[in-house]
C-alpha cells in the first residue's frame, strides 16, 4: 500500500518556517518570564528574548536583502540584550531587596489565562487579513500575543522589577511586529524606538529606586494603602 | 540483500524487536545515568536478568484480590505489544495490519493498558499501589488534552491521523521540519513521554521513596512472573513511546523501504541506535534536574499544554 502526501503544498517555505519558529521562540520566552519567580532570571530571559528578536532581524536582513536591518539587529542587540539587562541587574544588586517576586495567581492558572489572552490576540489579528511581503503574517499574530502577555505579566506581578521587565518585553513584541509590517521602515525611526526604550529604562530605574527607598521593598503591595 | 522477507514476518519482527530490545534500552539509560553521576552503575543487561529471575519465583496474591489482579499484567503486556503493529517500527511503508488502527487507536490501546494496571493496583488493597494508581489517573487526566492536541496537530498537518503519513511528510523535505507546528508538537510529545515513562521532572525512576511515586508504585503488590510482566511491560511502553517520537516525529530516517533482509536488519540496528540516542538525552535530563514537588507537576503539564496549543494556533493561522 502506498502513502500519498496529501498536504505537502500547504507547508510554509523553509524561510517562512524558520522565521515563524524564531517568532514562536519569542512568545515562548515571554511565557517563561511569566513562570519565573526569580527576578534575576527574569531579566536574563528578557536579554535572551531581545537576542532572539535581533536574530530574527538578521535573518530577515539576510533573506530579503535589506541591509539596514543588519544595523538594526546590531544596535538592538547592544542595547536590549546587553545594556538594559546590565543596568537593571546592577540596580537589583544595589537594592539588596528580595530576590523573588510574587504573582497574584498560581503559575498554572497564570499560564491558562495567558493562553486565553494569546488566543484572543492570535485570532483578532488573523481576522484583520493583513498581508506582508517580508514576513509571514503569523509572525504578526505572534507579536500581538507577546504584547498581550506582557500586559498580563505586568498585571499579575506585584513587584516593580517584573513590571519593568514586562514593559521592556512589550517593546520586544512591538519591534517584532514592526519587523513584520514595516521592515523597510527608515532606520532612524527604528533607532528612535530604541531610544524611547532607554528613556523608559531611566524612568523605571528612578521609580524602582524611589520606591525602594520609601518602602524598603520592591513589592507594590504597600502602594494600595491610602495613608503612607 | 537478495532475500525478501515475507510481510507478516516483518510485522511479527516489529513486535519482537520492541519486546526484546525494550529492557536493554532501560538498562542503557540506567547505565548512562549512573556514569554521569560518577557511579559504575548496573550492567546494561541487568533488566533482562531481573526479569528472568522474577519469572523463576513464586507469586503471591493479597487476600481478597479478584481475578483482575492476576489478569492485569498479562493484559497490559499484550496491549503494549499490540501498538508496535500500528506504528512504523522497522518499515517506512505500512504493513498489512498497520491500518488496523490510527494514532488515536494506538493511544486508546496504551490507555487501556494503563487503566488495567491501575485497576489491578486498586484490587490489591495495598496503600502505595493504590496511591500510585490514583496519582497516575489524576495526572493522566491532565496530560490527556496535551496528547489530543498533538494528535490534532498531526491531523491538521497531514489531513489523516495515520502515523506512517506523518513520518513520510517529515521525510519529504526541510520545509516540513522547520515549521513551528511540527517542532512545538514534537516538544510537547517529548514532555508527555517524560511524564508517561516516569522520568525525572515527574518522578524518580528507580528510587525507593514511596511518597513521590506514581508509575513505580503500581506493581508493588505483584510478585514473581506477574511482577516480571509488569516490569517488562513498562519498559516496552517506554520503547513504544520512543519509537513513536523517533520514527513519526523527529527522525523517521533509517527505516527499511523494501522487504529485503538486509534493509530490515539495518532498520533494527538503526532503531536501537536512535532509541539509545533518545535514552541518553533522557538520562542527561534525569541527572540535571530535580524532581518536582507533586503539586508542581501541573505546572510541568501546563508547559506541555502551552506548546501544543500554540502548535494548533499557528496551524490555524496558516503559518504553521
Amino acid at each position: 500500500m502506498t502513502i500519498q502526501l496529501a498536504l505537502a503544498d500547504n507547508a510554509p517555505t523553509v524561510f517562512d518556517g524558520t522565521a515563524n519558529t524564531v517568532a514562536v521562540a519569542v512568545l515562548l520566552i515571554e511565557f517563561m518570564m511569566l513562570r519565573t519567580a526569580l527576578l534575576r532570571a527574569q531579566v536574563r530571559l528578557y536579554a535572551f528574548q531581545s537576542f532572539v528578536v535581533s536574530v530574527l532581524a538578521a535573518v530577515v536582513a539576510f533573506h530579503r536583502d535589506v541591509p539596514e536591518l543588519y544595523v538594526l539587529a546590531v544596535v538592538s542587540f547592544a542595547f536590549k540584550a546587553l545594556l538594559v539587562p546590565a543596568v537593571v541587574l546592577r540596580m537589583l544588586r544595589n537594592s539588596k531587596a528580595e530576590i523573588a517576586g510574587s504573582g497574584a495567581l498560581g503559575v498554572a492558572s497564570e499560564v491558562m489565562v495567558s493562553i486565553v489572552v494569546a488566543a484572543f490576540g492570535f485570532f483578532t489579528v488573523g481576522a484583520l487579513d493583513i498581508h506582508s511581503d517580508v514576513l509571514p503574517v503569523v509572525s504578526l499574530s505572534l507579536a500581538f500575543a507577546v504584547v498581550l502577555i506582557a500586559f498580563v505579566l505586568m498585571i499579575v506581578r506585584r513587584d516593580v522589577v517584573s513590571q519593568a521587565v514586562g514593559f521592556f518585553s512589550l517593546e520586544n513584541g512591538v519591534s517584532l511586529a514592526s519587523l513584520v509590517v514595516a521592515a523597510g521602515l527608515p532606520l532612524i525611526l527604528e533607532v528612535a524606538f530604541l531610544f524611547d526604550l532607554l528613556v523608559a529604562v531611566v524612568v523605571f530605574g528612578v521609580l524602582m529606586r524611589v520606591h525602594h527607598e520609601r518602602t524598603r521593598s520592591l513589592s507594590t503591595e504597600s502602594l494600595d494603602r491610602l495613608r503612607g | 540483500m537478495g532475500i525478501n522477507l515475507p510481510v507478516p514476518f516483518i510485522q511479527a519482527l516489529q513486535v519482537l524487536t520492541v519486546a526484546l530490545a525494550a529492557p536493554g534500552i532501560s538498562g542503557v539509560i540506567a547505565r548512562v545515568e549512573a556514569r554521569l553521576q560518577g557511579r559504575v552503575g548496573p550492567k546494561v543487561l541487568q533488566p533482562y536478568f531481573d526479569i528472568v529471575k522474577s519469572f523463576g519465583k513464586e507469586s503471591l496474591a493479597p487476600e481478597g484480590a479478584g481475578p483482575m489482579f492476576l489478569l492485569a499484567p498479562v493484559l497490559s503486556f499484550a496491549c503494549y505489544l499490540t501498538v508496535p503493529m500500528l506504528i512504523p517500527v522497522l518499515t517506512s511503508y505500512a504493513l498489512p495490519l498497520g491500518y488496523m488502527g490510527d494514532i488515536l487507536g494506538g493511544g486508546f490501546v496504551l490507555a487501556l493498558a494503563s487503566f488495567v494496571a491501575a485497576s489491578a493496583a486498586l484490587e490489591s488493597g495495598g496503600v502505595y499501589a493504590q496511591l500510585g494508581s490514583s496519582r497516575a489517573k489524576t495526572f493522566g487526566a491532565i496530560t490527556e488534552p496535551v496528547v489530543l492536541l498533538v494528535f490534532f496537530t498531526v491531523a491538521l498537518v497531514t489531513t489523516t491521523d495515520l502515523p506512517y503519513v506523518l513520518g513520510a511528510t517529515v521525510r519529504s523535505g526541510p520545509d516540513q521540519i522547520v515549521r513551528p507546528a511540527h517542532l512545538l508538537a514534537s516538544a510537547a510529545l517529548f514532555l508527555v513521554i517524560l511524564f508517561e515513562t516516569g522520568r525525572i521532572p515527574v518522578e524518580t525512576h528507580t528510587g525507593t521513596i514511596e511518597f513521590g511515586m506514581i508509575e513505580e508504585a503500581r506493581p508493588f503488590e505483584h510478585s514473581g512472573p506477574y511482577f516480571a510482566l509488569l516490569k517488562w511491560g513498562s519498559s516496552a511502553k517506554q520503547l513504544v513511546l520512543y519509537v513513536i517520537f523517533i520514527n513519526v516525529f523527529i527522525a523517521p530516517w533509517g527505516l527499511a523501504s523494501t522487504p529485503g533482509l538486509g534493509a530490515v536488519l539495518l532498520a533494527i540496528l538503526a532503531l536501537i541506535g536512535k532509541a539509545i540516542g533518545v535514552g541518553v538525552v533522557v538520562a542527561i535530563i534525569d541527572d540535571s534536574f530535580a524532581k518536582l514537588r507533586l503539586f508542581k507537576i501541573t505546572e510541568f503539564v501546563a508547559a506541555a499544554f502551552l506548546l501544543s496549543v500554540i502548535a494548533v494556533f499557528t496551524l490555524y493561522l496558516g503559518g504553521g
